[in-house]
């Protein structure tokens, strides 16, 4: 019977996968044009990012109990650290807007391979591919920060780490990858990437990444598994690419300081646009006082990264370099001199090391004020630089990771809070640095939950 | 396209070569070197016998001669023949030729070769019975006869055949010589289970099956009067319900088989005409050119339509030709004339009660906000005239007494004087059919004109069909072409019905019969003096709007068939059958500027600045086009097979592949400024916005209807079906389907799971030790399991993804993705196992069946949250739920003697219910559950299901209804109405009928027929509407006469359930009074659907009028309710609506 199909099909001029792969409808808009992929990646939620690390963290601390008990059940209970962060809430965009970024990403990626490459589409071709890989490589590192354990040679591959979905269909069932296998597939969505990026940033659509956002997320990446050697390399490669700092002198002071244009930014994101918590202007989200105190008067970040709230008189952060009130969470110039100082101190190289922070500082303070910093050992330089970099990253979904990592080498960061009249502590290797994962996912996609 | 002409060429032919039939034994000839064939003519007509023989001898046969008067018909036939060298043979009524040796040689009778006989076998009903076993005595040899009941074979020409099937009495049929043999075939024992019944692909003989088939045969379906072939269906057919009352958007069904087997796809059944499924209007079918319909029910029946199957299966097979049969010609004509809709039967608050509710809200003050209202909304003549008496502008004495005038008004007598009249539907069908040895062919025309009780709606249609069939090498190879046509034009006016306002006091005709304006849109003051006089009369008199409707729909559709079918060897046949289908909807609404729509649209985009003004949408008339198009294209190819060995066993298998595809679009225009004269328009401005009138402020831009889409479904399916039978009372079947289409995911078409089915019979009575054969001679077990398919067009195996508006951070376009690629989508399924028994008492008095079935829908598409890590945040539509259902279906035949006065009882009567038994969303408020305008399966409830909220009286205070709420009477509506939770909601039970049937007599006496029908439809409920006072005061609802049974005063509250009338409305209060439990009503009625009284020309009288017969009836339908279960005086298959008024036919049938 079956031959009887083919002859007919052979006479009506058509295969039997055309015949059956017609769209049904007109009214279905089925992505299979490169504007329809660029449009996908383009939408402005594909470059949110997770706030339950930052939410975690010990930046700020909330004015008011009042306040606290106004939360929605997530942000008020990653304050204290609570084992039940959500109490039943679902629908958590720090687990669902990753997700949502990896299909978009993975819809690309099913479909891209389709469109015939010509000599006039192949730039385009290859951007909006990198682009996805790297969307995708993106959003499993940030998941892997808050819902996975610290990355640990030692443990890493049997720590469970986050399901990696490769494919757009829903049909699969989600399955917890380790730390291990979450990182080697971020590597390997990141090398794709590289291979296929523009080595120049796209200057005007900062949402879409390059060669150097590649090296800077790299950098980022290994800093956070504490191999500072790899992480060193990948930011010295990405300041080879590009390493232009702004003069904060240029800057006004106003309530937005800078754009999400501005020569920093390597590729943008923010923490979750729906936090209410922390957001630029947010009254009863107050800085750190010991964070705010070790910013000198003659550094101008001081006034450019917060205000004070003239009826509490008591630092608020301003809004950040998304140019909006939503905290920025993407790649910047800043981040990879930090990093890249680290390393060389690390590495012993005090001097490197000082000069990268020097760079970093010089446009950072009021001219003529900024005395280059000096240091005896490399360890001395190393204490400095992370304490520049705990000032300069502030909000910027980064100290979560830092804790985290720091605390393996015994830094004993001992995160406090005090909240009517109670003290919360979150102790080094505490089961708690790992965030559980929320309850409609463990319901419905029958995934393992987190020990708390 | 293929040309007709020389179709119906040969149809003219056909015509004039065939003789016409009536009844006579002697015969008077008086031909002079005659043809054959001329002479042969001659007796037919005189005699009704009918000569068979093949054309080619006749080119053998010389002139004749013969001159006889009143001789018998032997003794014409002696002399017709004499020295031709052809002899006859007389069976039955007919008159068999075959040659005389060579040229009258007669050879020894020992030397006798073997030679080719053909034949045909037919049933009482004159039907093909295909498969049949024709053995010849004595020897091994057997064949089948094929599906169109022909059969072939070599055999000594003094052998004897036996002929059997099942069902059939067995016969034997000496050839004595003859080539050509027809035998009709006596039914065995029941009427019940003989009929030959089609399921689209293959013809089966009724009594051998496994399955569950209804037939409707031409007698049945003509015994109801209508342009609509589903129609004839209702109230005869066992299992199917016509379901009345749907409310768009639930996606519910005008025909159901054995209940409800999904939740999202397509509820329909598949319409099958002849071999395909059928696409486009169902009023393209004439019921004239209908031979039978038959209604697949269980899985056996159904599943060889696969994916497309799961609703149950309607097969509807045209009249075609016979082989060997002489022309036949037929007319019919009716004339059905209608009732006026009853238009009191929809309760409403009176005039009088109307106004006194309007002087109370006046005196509030209630209407002073619409006074002042900037969007100016329109205010009731009532109001207007006590705002004049109010601002002085007229006297009390003056407004009293244009009240007192405006309450004798009910605007129901003008609406019946002006808007309606009685139906009158004329339908008129003539049709010609007959064959040769090897061609037939059958030709139609039908025209219908109907006028419909609503003033200025029409309906007409004419249709043709013609279909022709050879036998080709030696019977070998039989061709068949045809092609149906349809058109059809509906007029319609009910857009000027439609702004009608709501007030009961509209008098729409002066005392000359010139229309009036009547109040709507806006403020009657507002619109007078509106726009300076710049803008164009805004009146709207609804009889001006009936005069100026210009709304015609054309229906066009056309198939042409073509088939092709080959004989390989005994009993093993390949066909090829080919459908091409086209048809269109479409619409022209033309609205020319006199038009209250065109008028309104051109005043409200009037722009008037100091400058002076200008017009946003130009004069002229709006002009829509709509048109629907569909494209079909089927092509099937199949093998047949049919064996019988030692008269034991019997095997009749089928398989093929075919393949589908439909194209649909849909496109809609409007043009503006339109001159319908010289067909020109003018352009607008449809980017820039506007201000419009009453509210300047708001900017809108103008309305853009324009739509552009188009639809393909592809289908690649393969299908088998076989059945085999052993001593004729053992019988198993079974089927498998696979379907693949574009509609359906990867994995789906990947994988090869099919649909298939299962089935046993045991005829029991043919059992060597059954015992019961004076009693009970016929009586049969059946069971059948297996799966029939459904497919939900909404849901896509593709991802999908919507452009968002505007533009993203970076100033570039953007999308999200909205719905998942599903590569494992795949058509919904239903399991079915029905269990049946069969039964005919002695003499057929009693003969029936009962089944029972449990219907199991699983793979539903339905809603279900989805794991958030696959990145989707939305409830997934997929194939996610299931439904349960079961149910029974009684068929009883019952007859008297069979004296000259005869009775025929035919009982029907089915119970169904359906069950969710797994849905994975959840409502949050109760709300989505008992609003009927909302459809939200609730699991383990019927999917149409009545729901009410707890009544705990009305409050003896002041009149409030009282409902319950956490445990205690409550006030507070906001809550009750929207509760979370679903303990609040009360199941009243389905809202479609759970028992239903009918019964059907008929009294027969010597040429009279009489028929009745009395249908019933039990368990289930419905809601009744009453006093909603909030709608009521924004003149959104015309009241109801409740209101006159209102709470007044304490103690009101015991013996009325109406609450008391509020100062303002309490949109809260009224829903909770609307979908309390006070208003649900039990559904149960009784009908006396219809009567029928038929008398059939007796043969003598027909000779006399030189007709073959004629039948004339008279039938009265909607004949109204016997019993209903509510007292309220509603006829619960028209809760919302009016039903459908009284109706006369008259009609005749005449046949050549």
């Amino acid at each position: 019977m079956k031959k009887i199909v083919w002859a007919i099909l052979l006479v009506a001029g058509c295969g039997r996968k055309d015949f059956l792969d017609a769209k049904p409808s007109s009214d279905l808009f089925i992505p299979t044009t490169l504007e329809d992929f660029q449009n996908i990646l383009d939408r402005d939620a594909m470059n949110e990012t997770p706030a339950l690390g930052e939410l975690s963290s010990d930046n700020y601390y909330l004015l008011m109990y009042q306040f606290w008990q106004g939360l929605n059940n997530k942000e008020r209970n990653a304050y204290i650290w609570a084992a039940d962060t959500y109490q039943g809430q679902g629908s958590i965009g720090d687990w669902n807007m990753p997700y949502q970024e990896i299909l978009g990403a993975n819809v690309v990626l099913d479909g891209i391979d389709k469109v015939q490459v010509t000599d006039a589409n192949r730039l385009q071709w290859s951007a909006i591919k990198g682009d996805a890989y790297f969307v995708r490589a993106y959003a499993f590192y940030n998941l892997a920060q808050i819902f996975a354990p610290v990355y640990d040679d030692a443990t890493a591959a049997s720590d469970m780490g986050i399901p990696l979905r490769l494919k757009p269909g829903i049909d699969e069932p989600s399955v917890r990858a380790s730390v291990k296998a979450t990182y080697e597939q971020v590597f390997s969505d990141l090398a794709q990437a590289y291979s296929l990026l523009p080595a120049d940033i796209p200057w005007n659509n900062r949402n879409r990444a390059s060669k150097p956002a590649v090296m800077a997320l790299l950098a980022r990446i290994y800093l956070g598994m504490r191999k500072y050697e790899e992480a060193g390399v990948y930011a010295d490669s990405c300041l080879h690419l590009y390493n232009a700092l702004i003069d904060y002198n240029t800057v006004a002071v106003v309530s937005t300081p800078f754009l999400r244009s501005n020569a920093e930014a390597l590729y943008q994101s923010r923490i979750l646009s729906t936090t209410s918590v922390i957001k630029g202007s947010a009254i009863n989200c107050v800085i750190d006082s010991g964070l705010f105190r070790s910013f000198d008067a003659n550094d101008l970040r001081k006034q450019l990264f917060f205000t004070i709230n003239q009826n509490t008189n008591l630092p608020n952060a301003r809004n950040s370099y998304t140019g909006l009130t939503f905290c920025f969470s993407g790649l910047a110039t800043d981040e990879v001199y930090l990093t890249r100082a680290e390393c060389y101190a690390r590495a012993g190289n005090t001097q490197a090391g000082l000069n990268d922070l020097n760079t970093l500082l010089q446009n950072r303070w009021k001219t003529g004020t900024f005395t280059p910093v000096t240091a005896a050992s490399p360890a001395q330089a190393l204490g400095i630089i992370l304490a520049e970099r705990r000032k300069e990253l502030f909000f910027r979904g980064l100290r979560w990771t830092d804790i985290r990592r720091l605390n393996k080498e015994g830094y004993n960061i001992v995160l406090t809070r005090v909240l009517n009249g109670q003290t919360y502590q979150l102790l080094p290797g505490d089961l708690r640095y790992v965030l559980p994962i929320p309850p409609d996912v463990i319901t419905l996609g029958g995934i393992p939950q987190n020990p708390r | 396209m293929l040309s007709l002409k020389p179709i119906a060429a040969l149809l003219v032919i056909a015509c004039l070569l065939t003789g016409i039939d009536t009844y006579a034994q002697q015969v008077t000839l008086s031909h002079k070197n005659a043809s054959l064939k001329t002479v042969f003519d001659d007796i037919e007509k005189q005699t009704g016998y009918y000569f068979f023989y093949d054309r080619a001898m006749l080119r053998l046969a010389g002139k004749v001669t013969v001159q006889v008067k009143d001789v018998p018909l032997k003794e014409a036939l002696d002399q017709c023949f004499k020295g031709q060298p052809i002899e006859w043979v007389l069976v039955g009524k007919n008159i068999t030729l075959r040659q005389t040796g060579a040229f009258g040689r007669e050879p020894p009778e020992s030397v006798i070769p073997p030679m080719l006989v053909k034949g045909m076998i037919i049933n009482e009903s004159g039907e093909p019975v295909p498969g049949a076993t024709v053995f010849i005595k004595g020897t091994g040899t057997q064949v089948a006869a094929g599906e169109n009941g022909l059969f072939s074979l070599t055999a000594d020409s003094n052998a004897h055949l036996l002929i059997t099937s099942v069902n059939y009495e067995t016969q034997e049929v000496p050839l004595s010589g003859r080539a050509q043999v027809n035998v009709r075939l006596k039914k065995w024992v029941t009427e019940l289970n003989h009929a030959v019944v089609s399921n689209g692909y293959q013809r089966l003989n009724g009594g051998g099956l496994t399955g569950t088939f209804v037939k409707i045969d031409n007698e049945l379906l003509n015994r109801r009067v209508s342009s609509n072939i589903l129609d004839h269906l209702d109230g005869i057919t066992s299992g199917l319900l016509f379901n009345k009352n749907n409310t768009t958007g639930l996606n519910q069904s005008s025909i159901s088989i054995r209940g409800r087997s999904t939740i999202y796809a397509n509820p329909e059944p598949l319409i099958v005409l002849d071999n395909f499924p059928y696409t486009g209007d169902i009023n393209n079918i004439n019921p004239a050119d209908i031979e039978s319909i038959t209604v697949l029910k269980d899985a056996a029946a159904a599943s060889i339509w696969g994916a497309l199957s799961g609703n149950g299966v309607i097969v509807i097979i045209t009249k075609k030709g016979r082989y060997n049969q002489p022309v036949r010609v037929s007319f019919t004509s009716s004339l059905t004339v209608g009732g006026k809709p009853d238009l009191y039967y929809t309760p409403v608050l009176s005039s009088a009660d109307y106004i006194s509710v309007e002087r109370i809200l006046f005196k509030k003050p209630y209407y002073t906000d619409w006074e002042n209202d900037p969007g100016h909304r329109v205010i009731s003549p009532a109001v207007e005239i006590m705002i004049k008496n109010r601002d002085g502008k007229i006297s009390d004495a003056d407004a009293n007494a244009q009240l007192d005038a405006l309450s004798r008004v009910d605007t129901r007598n003008d609406l019946e004087k002006y808007f309606y009249r009685n139906s009158v539907n004329q339908q008129y069908a003539l049709n010609l059919s007959g064959g040769y040895t090897n061609h037939h062919y059958y030709f139609s025309a039908g025209y219908d004109k109907n006028l419909s009780n609503a003033v200025g709606n029409a309906y007409n249609r004419v249709t043709l069909n013609t279909s022709n069939t050879y036998a080709l090498l030696k019977q070998k190879l039989e061709l068949s072409a045809g092609i149906i046509f349809s058109a059809a034009k509906t007029t319609n006016s009910s857009s000027a019905r439609q702004l009608m306002p709501n007030y009961p006091y509209l008098q729409l005709a002066g005392a000359d019969g010139g229309p009036l304006p009547v109040y709507t849109g806006f403020r009657q003051p507002y619109k007078d003096t509106a726009g300076g006089g710049n803008l164009l009369n805004w009146n709207y008199k609804p009889l001006d709007e009936l005069r100026l409707a210009d709304d015609v729909t054309r229906l066009t559709d056309y198939r042409i068939n073509l088939g092709l079918k080959y004989s390989i060897l005994k009993g093993l046949d390949a066909a090829l059958y080919y459908q091409y289908n086209k048809g269109s909807t479409d619409e022209r609404n033309y609205r020319s500027q006199n038009t209250y729509f065109t008028r309104d649209l051109i005043n409200q985009y009037t722009q008037v600045t100091p400058a002076g003004f200008s017009r946003a949408i130009p004069l002229g008339g709006i002009f829509d086009k709509s048109l629907n198009d569909y494209e079909v294209n089927n092509i099937r190819g199949q093998v047949n097979y049919s064996h019988a060995w030692k008269e034991e066993h019997e095997l009749t298998a089928i398989a093929g592949a075919e393949l589908r595809r439909l194209d649909g679009g849909l496109n809609i225009t409007r043009q503006y400024g339109y001159d319908k004269d010289r067909r020109t328009s003018i352009k607008v401005d449809y980017l820039s916005s506007y201000s419009i009138y009453p509210a300047p402020s708001t900017n809108i831009k103008i309305p853009m209807v324009d739509v552009d889409r188009s639809t393909t479904d592809h289908y690649i399916s393969y299908y088998s079906n076989a059945v085999y039978t052993w001593r004729h009372r053992y019988i198993v079947s079974a089927s498998a389907r696979r379907d693949e289409s574009n509609l359906f995911g990867v994995n789906t078409n990947q994988k090869g799971v099919p649909l298939w089915s299962a089935g046993l019979a045991w005829i029991v009575s043919k059992e060597d030790f059954y015992r019961c054969d004076d009693w009970l001679p016929y009586l049969k077990l059946r069971v059948t399991d297996g799966y029939n398919g459904n497919v939900d067009r909404t849901v896509s195996a593709y991802t999908t993804i919507l452009l968002n508006g505007g533009v993203n951070q970076y100033g570039v376009s953007s999308a999200t993705i909205n719905n998942p690629a599903n590569p494992s989508l795949r058509w919904e399924k239903t399991n079915m196992v029905n269990a049946g028994i069969d039964f005919a008492f002695r003499h057929d008095r009693v003969s029936g069946s009962l089944e029972y079935y449990i219907k199991k829908g699983r793979d539903l598409i339905g809603f279900s949250p989805l794991d958030p890590t696959t990145g989707f945040l939305n409830n997934f539509k997929g194939n996610t739920a299931d439904m349960l259902g079961n149910g029974l279906d009684l068929l009883l035949n019952i007859k008297s003697n069979e004296k000259s006065f005869r009775w025929y009882g035919t009982v029907l009567m089915s119970y169904t219910t359906d069950k969710v038994t797994s849905y994975k969303v959840k409502q949050a408020s109760i709300a989505s559950y008992y609003n009927p305008g909302s459809f939200n399966p609730l699991q383990g409830n019927p999917l149409y299901s009545v729901y009410a909220l707890k009544w705990m009286g009305l409050d003896n205070q002041d009149g409030d209804p009282l409902g319950f709420l956490k445990g205690q009477k409550s006030t507070d509506y906001n809550s009750i109405v929207n509760s979370t939770d679903l303990g609040d909601l009360i199941y009243k039970g389905p809202a479609n009928p759970t028992v239903f049937g009918s019964l059907r007599n008929t009294f027969s006496w010597k040429q009279l027929d009489l028929s009745f029908n009395i249908t019933w439809k039990f368990g289930y409920y419905f809601r009744r509407t009453s006093i909603a006072y909030d709608d009521l005061y924004k003149g959104a609802s015309p009241g109801h006469p409740d209101f006159d049974r209102r709470w007044q005063k304490a103690g009101d509250e015991k013996t009325t359930n109406v609450p008391s009338m509020n100062v303002p409305g309490d949109f809260q209060r009224d829903i909770f009074y609307r979908y309390s439990e006070v208003l649900v009503e039990k559904g149960d009625h009784i009908r006396l659907q219809d009567i029928r009284l038929g008398y059939e020309l007796k043969k003598e009288q027909a000779k006399k009028l030189h007709v073959r017969g004629a039948q004339l009836y008279v039938y009265a339908n909607n004949i109204g309710l016997l019993w209903k279960a509510n007292d309220k005086g509603i006829d619960p298959d028209y809760v919302t609506g009016i039903p459908n008024p009284r109706s006369l036919a008259m009609g005749v049938t005449i046949e050549f």
